[in-house]
Order: C-alpha cells, then sequence, then structure tokens
C-alpha cells in the first residue's frame, strides 16, 4: 500500500500548551496502533519529555556540536511510549547564534538519515510559539507539514497569537499545499471560552477541532513525567485526548485561514469575551 | 550504500556521503590504502585560502550555452562567477561553440534590510526580471551563506516560478558554509539538474554517449565516430534540451572521475544509464583499459580492439621518442583530484619522474562506488608510488615550501594562479586548461611535446627567479612543509 504520511505542525502562543497538547495527542494515536514520529522544534528541547519518561533528550543540534557531522539516526532519536520515535530539533544556547537555521540543519540532517520511513502514520512538528523567522517556516514548506493545528485557549494573547499564526498560514497556503485543520482549545477557563474559540473559528473559516477542559491531571502527570494517556488511561481527560485523535484521524475539513484585522478580533472578545453578570467574580 | 536521494532539494555533503578529506601527507600508496581502509582528514591550524561550493555550482551552471544564473545572496557572493565568462569565450572554439553569447550572471543582492525581512520576494522578482531579461531556455538560482542563515524559501520561490513562467527554474543548494570540500559545489548543480532538468527517457539510444567534462576540446567526436556514437557533453557548452535528453544515452563516461562521480550514479541509478567502469584514459594502460571498457558496454568490443591497435600503432613509436627526451626529468602536480591523478599517469607513460604532488581533496570512494573508476589507485598499480603525495586545498604556502626543497624539472599545474609560485623559483611551470589535451594516446603525444618545450625554454623562468621577490620568510621555509598539518609540530 502506498500511503502518505500525514506530516503535522503544531503552532501556538508560548507556554499555551502545544507540547503537553502534542504529547497526549501522539500518544492517544499510538496507543490506538498508529506509527508515529514527534520532531520537537524548540530550541527549549522539551516537546518529547512526557513520551520518554526522562528529562529532554540528547538533541540533534548537541549531537551535531559534541558528535561532528557523522551522526547516524540512533544518536538521536529515541523510542517513547507506544513506540513514538522522538527527536529533538534543540538549538544553541540563549542569545547566540540561530535557533531558525538550528532547525533546518535539524530537519535536513533527519530526511538524510532516512527517519522519514514509510511504515509511519504520522509526524508532528511542535514548533516553538509562532513563525517568528524562515527557519520556524520550515517545518510548513513544500513536501513537509501539509497540515497544521493550532493550539489557543480563550485568553486574548492566546487568540491574538493564533491569528498571527493564521496569517502566516494564510501566505504559506497560497502558495503552496499546506491548510490548516482546525483550532484545538487547551481550555484556561476563562469565560465563554467555547462559544469564543467557536466565534473566533468561525472567523478564520475553520472549525474548533476539540476542546480540551482544564484538569489538573496533567499538572501530575507532567510532574510524573507521564502523558495523562499513560499516567491515568482510565480518566475522563485521557478519553478528551482520545476524543481530539480521533477527531484529528478523521479530519478531513481543511482551508485556508482567513486572518481578521485587530479590530475584528477585539469586538469578538468584547462580545464573547464580556458577561455583565459574571462582572465580578474573577475567579478561574 | 550511496546516499543520492533526489527527491531531497539538497546533496549530502561530499565529507559525509563519501568520505571525501582536504587534509593528508604522505604518499599515494599508503593514501590508496587509507581510502579502502577508513581514511580520517587531518586539520590544519593555520589555513592560507579556500575555494568556495557556489564557484563550483557556477561551473557547471554558467556554462550551459541557454540557462541563466541567479545567485541569490549578498552582490559579492557573485563576483566570483564572471570567470567563467571568461573560460566560456577563450574555449567555445575547442567545441566548435564560433559565435559564444555572452554569460547570463545575476545576483539578487541581498542586503541588511533583505536578511531581516527575507529575501524570497526579491528572488521571485529577480527570477521573473532575469527571465524577461535574457528569455533563457532555464533558470538556476545558487544559494548563498546569507539566504541560508536566514532559511529563505529558495525551493518553494523556484518552483512557484517554474510553474509561471514555463521554464526550468532550478534551486542549487551551494551554501558555502555547509561543507569544506568545495567540489560539494558540482554535486550540488548536478543534483538540481538531475531532480528538476533530466527527464525519464522516451527511449534508449544507443547512439549517443554522455560525456561529463569541463570545457575540454572535442576529442570524443572521433573517438566515438568508430562505434557510430556521438558525445553528448555536459555541462560546459551544453544545451537545456541536450541536458533534459541525457538520460536515454547509451551511457556516461567521464573526463575526471571527482567532477562527474555524482551525476554518473544518479544517471545510472535513477535513469538506466550505465557509467562505463574505468576511470578516464589517461596513460596508456587506462587508455587501454577505457576503450575496452566502452566496447563491452556498447557491444563493439572488436571496434575497441581494433582502434586500440592502430592507435597505438601510430602513436606508440612517437611516445617512444618522447619517453627518451624526457626521461629522469621530475615533476611535482598541483591540481584538484581525480585530473590531478591523471596528470600523474601521463607523466609516468612518458618517463618522467614525479617528486611530489599537492592534490587538492580526496574521494576515498566515487559515488558508483566501482573501484575501476579510482585514477589514483589505477596509477599506483600502473606506474608506483608518489612520494611527497599532498592533500591540500590550494594552501599556497605549503605548495611554495615543498617546491623550494624539491625544485623539479617543471610545475604542472590546472588552476589559474598556481604556475607563477614555480616561475617564481626558476621552475618551468606548465598550465593546461583544456583538459582532454593529455588523453588517450594522441594526448600523451600532444602532452609531452608541450612538457619538453617547457622545459627547454627557461630562459624567462630563470630571469623570472633573479628578479622576483619571495613573499614567504626564511623561517617558513625552513618548517617542514606540513608543519600546520595536524602532527605536523605548528600551532
Amino acid at each position: 500500500m502506498n500511503k502518505e504520511i500525514r506530516q503535522i505542525a503544531i503552532y501556538g502562543k508560548g507556554g499555551i500548551g502545544k507540547s503537553t497538547t502534542t504529547q497526549n495527542l501522539t500518544a492517544a494515536l499510538a496507543e490506538s496502533g498508529k506509527k508515529v514520529m514527534v520532531v520537537g522544534c524548540d530550541p527549549k528541547a522539551d516537546s518529547t519529555r512526557l513520551l520518554l519518561g526522562t528529562l529532554a533528550q540528547r538533541t540533534v543540534l548537541d549531537t551535531l556540536r559534541e558528535t561532528g557531522e557523522d551522526v547516524e539516526l540512533d544518536n538521536i532519536m529515541r523510542t517513547g511510549f507506544g513506540g513514538i520515535r522522538c527527536v529533538e530539533s534543540g538549538g544553541p544556547e540563549p542569545g547566540v547564534g540561530c535557533a531558525g537555521r538550528g532547525i533546518i540543519t535539524s530537519i535536513g540532517l533527519l530526511e538524510h538519515l532516512g527517519a522519514y520511513t514509510k511504515d509511519l502514520d504520522y509526524v508532528f512538528y511542535d514548533v516553538l510559539g509562532d513563525v517568528v523567522c524562515g527557519g520556524f517556516a520550515m517545518p510548513i514548506r513544500e513536501g513537509k507539514a501539509q497540515e497544521i493545528y493550532i493550539v489557543a485557549s480563550g485568553e486574548m494573547m492566546a487568540l491574538y497569537a493564533a491569528n498571527n499564526i493564521a496569517k502566516g498560514i494564510a501566505k504559506f497556503a497560497q502558495k503552496g499545499g499546506v491548510r490548516l485543520g482546525g483550532i484545538i482549545c487547551n481550555s484556561r477557563n476563562v469565560d465563554r471560552e467555547k462559544d469564543l474559540l467557536r466565534a473566533f473559528c468561525a472567523e478564520l473559516g475553520t472549525q474548533m477541532i476539540h476542546f480540551v477542559p482544564r484538569d489538573n491531571l496533567v499538572q501530575r502527570a507532567e510532574i510524573n513525567r507521564k502523558t495523562v494517556i499513560e499516567y491515568k488511561p482510565n480518566s475522563q481527560q485521557a478519553d478528551e485526548y482520545r476524543q481530539l485523535a480521533k477527531a484529528i484521524n478523521e479530519n478531513d475539513y481543511f482551508i485556508i485561514p482567513k486572518p481578521m484585522s485587530q479590530e475584528r478580533l477585539e469586538e469578538i472578545l468584547l462580545e464573547y469575551g464580556l458577561m455583565e453578570s459574571l462582572k465580578d467574580d474573577y475567579r478561574i | 550504500m550511496s546516499k543520492i536521494n533526489l527527491s531531497l532539494p539538497e546533496v549530502q555533503i561530499r565529507e559525509i556521503r563519501i568520505n571525501s578529506i582536504t587534509g593528508y601527507q604522505g604518499d599515494a600508496k599508503e593514501l590508496v590504502i587509507a581510502s579502502r581502509e577508513g581514511l580520517k582528514d587531518k586539520e590544519r591550524s593555520f589555513s592560507q585560502c579556500l575555494g568556495c561550493s557556489t564557484s563550483k555550482a557556477a561551473c557547471m551552471t554558467v556554462l550551459i550555452q541557454d540557462a541563466a544564473v541567479i545567485s541569490h545572496g549578498p552582490v559579492g557572493c557573485a563576483s566570483c562567477l564572471h570567470e567563467y565568462t571568461f573560460t566560456y569565450r577563450v574555449n567555445s572554439p575547442l567545441r566548435d561553440v564560433m559565435q559564444p553569447t555572452p554569460r547570463r550572471i545575476f545576483s539578487s543582492n541581498l542586503k541588511e534590510k533583505d536578511t531581516v525581512y527575507g529575501g524570497n520576494m526579491k528572488l521571485a522578482n529577480s527570477i521573473r526580471e532575469v527571465y524577461e531579461r535574457t528569455n533563457a531556455n532555464a533558470i538556476f538560482v545558487l544559494t548563498t551563506c546569507a539566504a541560508g542563515i536566514i532559511g529563505d524559501d529558495v525551493e518553494g520561490v523556484c518552483q512557484e516560478a517554474e510553474d509561471e513562467l514555463g521554464i526550468p527554474v532550478i534551486a542549487i543548494f551551494c551554501e558555502g558554509f555547509k561543507s569544506k570540500v568545495w567540489t560539494t559545489g558540482f554535486d550540488a548543480a548536478y543534483h538540481g539538474i538531475a531532480r528538476k532538468l533530466i527527464q525519464k527517457p522516451r527511449k534508449r539510444r544507443t547512439d549517443l554517449i554522455n560525456v561529463i567534462n569541463f570545457w575540454g576540446s572535442d576529442v570524443f567526436s572521433d573517438w566515438f565516430a568508430p562505434f557510430d556514437v556521438k558525445p553528448n557533453y555536459i555541462t560546459p557548452y551544453s544545451t537545456v534540451k541536450g541536458l533534459k535528453y541525457a538520460s536515454e544515452a547509451a551511457a556516461t563516461v567521464q573526463a575526471c572521475s571527482t567532477l562527474g562521480g555524482y551525476l554518473g550514479a544518479v544517471l545510472e541509478r535513477d535513469f538506466g544509464v550505465p557509467e562505463i567502469p574505468a576511470a578516464p584514459p589517461y596513460g596508456i594502460a587506462q587508455t587501454d583499459r577505457w576503450f575496452r571498457a566502452l566496447g563491452k558496454i556498447l557491444k563493439k568490443e572488436e571496434i575497441a580492439e581494433k582502434i586500440i591497435a592502430e592507435k597505438k600503432k601510430k602513436y606508440l613509436p612517437k611516445i617512444e621518442n618522447l619517453r627518451k627526451k624526457l626521461k629522469g626529468k621530475t615533476a611535482y602536480v598541483t591540481a584538484g583530484a581525480a585530473h590531478g591523478h591523471a596528470l600523474l599517469s601521463v607523466l609516468g607513460e612518458l618517463g618522467l619522474k614525479t617528486c611530489g604532488a599537492a592534490i587538492f581533496h580526496h574521494d576515498p570512494i566515487y559515488d558508483s562506488r566501482r573501484l575501476e573508476n579510482d585514477q589514483l589507485a589505477q596509477h599506483v598499480s600502473d606506474y608506483g608510488n608518489v612520494t611527497n603525495f599532498n592533500v591540500c586545498n590550494k594552501q599556497e604556502f605549503e605548495l611554495v615550501n615543498a617546491l623550494n626543497r624539491i625544485r623539479p624539472d617543471i610545475l604542472i599545474a590546472r588552476h589559474g594562479g598556481m604556475t607563477l609560485w614555480g616561475a617564481k623559483l626558476g621552475i618551468p611551470s606548465l598550465l593546461i586548461g583544456d583538459e582532454h589535451f593529455a588523453m588517450g594516446y594522441e594526448g600523451l603525444v600532444q602532452y609531452g611535446e608541450r612538457l619538453l618545450e617547457a622545459i627547454e625554454n627557461d630562459e624567462f623562468v630563470k630571469n623570472l627567479k633573479k628578479h622576483a621577490i619571495n613573499p614567504y620568510s626564511k623561517w617558513w621555509l625552513e618548517q617542514p612543509p606540513y608543519y600546520f598539518l595536524k602532527g605536523g609540530g605548528g600551532k
């Protein structure tokens, strides 16, 4: 059978939970029998910690620095939960060098070493906060990730970032095959979050592919260096991630987003984000 | 296993793909043995000069008759490209290109602001503009370090331009910082050509053989004629159309194994065109092997034998005569691999003693993985060892030091700017740009005559020596030539 590997890039504001969501989502896909590779594209190299159950693995760029050019795939790829192949691109120390070029180098190396084997169903790129420069757009170039999901919440800055990312995607999509597959809401329990996200998605022309509720179990699993799928497989939260995985696996709604103006974004926030009745209650 | 992957836009660099090196000191035989057993590169703690991959990629694209080339980067990165306008013009009579057209070389001229905002738009506009101005049949975009670091999507922009303009627009990834073996630039150019220009064969032709070379004279038309075959020269002086259907040829031969090794292997592996299993025909023994290999691949062995016999009858007495005159003369060779190895064989055949060589890099094996294509191994087995064999990427300070000690009767060079070091020391020096000049049996005669002429006419270099100032210090000339190579004592 000649199937295409589905290559997916996950973007979103820094700290929104991209890595946590990606790892739980891929763990759920692996649990359902899919063959998955996760490529962490964040210099912090924290995209595969929960899958491997250890602190950050040795990154591609550390390996290149220490071992030299002659790197084998085994030096940079480790197998984690459910047989998921984990790679961390890594990056230079903060404040020096060029992290974007680091991603170009890492992905180039993975291709040359033959990491993209035909038995894979999915490759996920967990990309840092925003598409800040050419290097961070590498995962969504032609021949790489064709699907993008943005992780967002109802918080204003998360939506602001998501809208900015949508601008980047629209630019790339007009030239090539990359499409937005949806917004993953990683809930922060803000006012009318689900409605707000739905309205935001409608404006972009996309869907909210899943609403992941906030649950402290995620935090506990993280402290134990595990995904929720592994830590508490029978929990409600594990099922939420399984539903997200199912939705992505079955997704056939891919679009070129229509990013909105700053004014329009604020209008939506005003419309959904303020509720007179909750005026004096800021608890979350 | 060969690491060729045409599905990726970028070629894998030589030091990783075939373990090429740029630092070695010893003799040729040891190097051949080490190449089989695992060759280790030696670092230099001092380096005087280097070449850049972009220049080699330019060499293989600028000289295509009907193509245009854009260097995508700061304008300075294109400054070395213009040497090929000269090359194209002066060598065109060798290929019957009687009215050489100006070369179409451009730069997207990336500036400070472009490195901040990205150069994609500028490149897209450049391609459009170049097409309007030149009406080229293909446009090559050579990348530079600046474009590589800021992560411009050169592949994407080229694809888009190709769709818009309807001609091949080919990204060549030859950023200088990626490889210290500058011949990676040849591979980068061929990789782009193989991915985007060469088409799947419509049919298999028995009357066409690809000749991967530089700008050497057209000796192959005559050599191939008895086999009813014509040469398809790749890539200098070729046309876009000729390159497209290189996939239909009966075989591929090389003028220099290090130049076309990658493309030869790609044509064989991805397009079904076999490369002949023989190093280029320099020296009698290798010329015999080469014609036999050619005859075998074309299933015309008897024609090959006939050619060998006829040519030997005609040229061997002349070669013998030259041997008598050249016997005992000493020579030093500085050239790139593998043409430098070929010149060693020519000298060996003519009876000279090679007392040293500085070869710009070394490939332990070529992409075809065939030992028969190893010209240095062939030289050692046919003519014996070469002492003072140095692999150095044009480090002229080492060359001057070695020449000053060895004082050969003649210095043989292949690259511009290298003969002057011999001449300043009063050593007759010879540079021949036509890489086919010494090929075959007749080449030995031609080359031998030139050697004699150069050695006998030494008045000029002797006078020059009297007036030349050696820029190197006495201290340096007293150090061993490989002082700065790892293990050589220099810090």
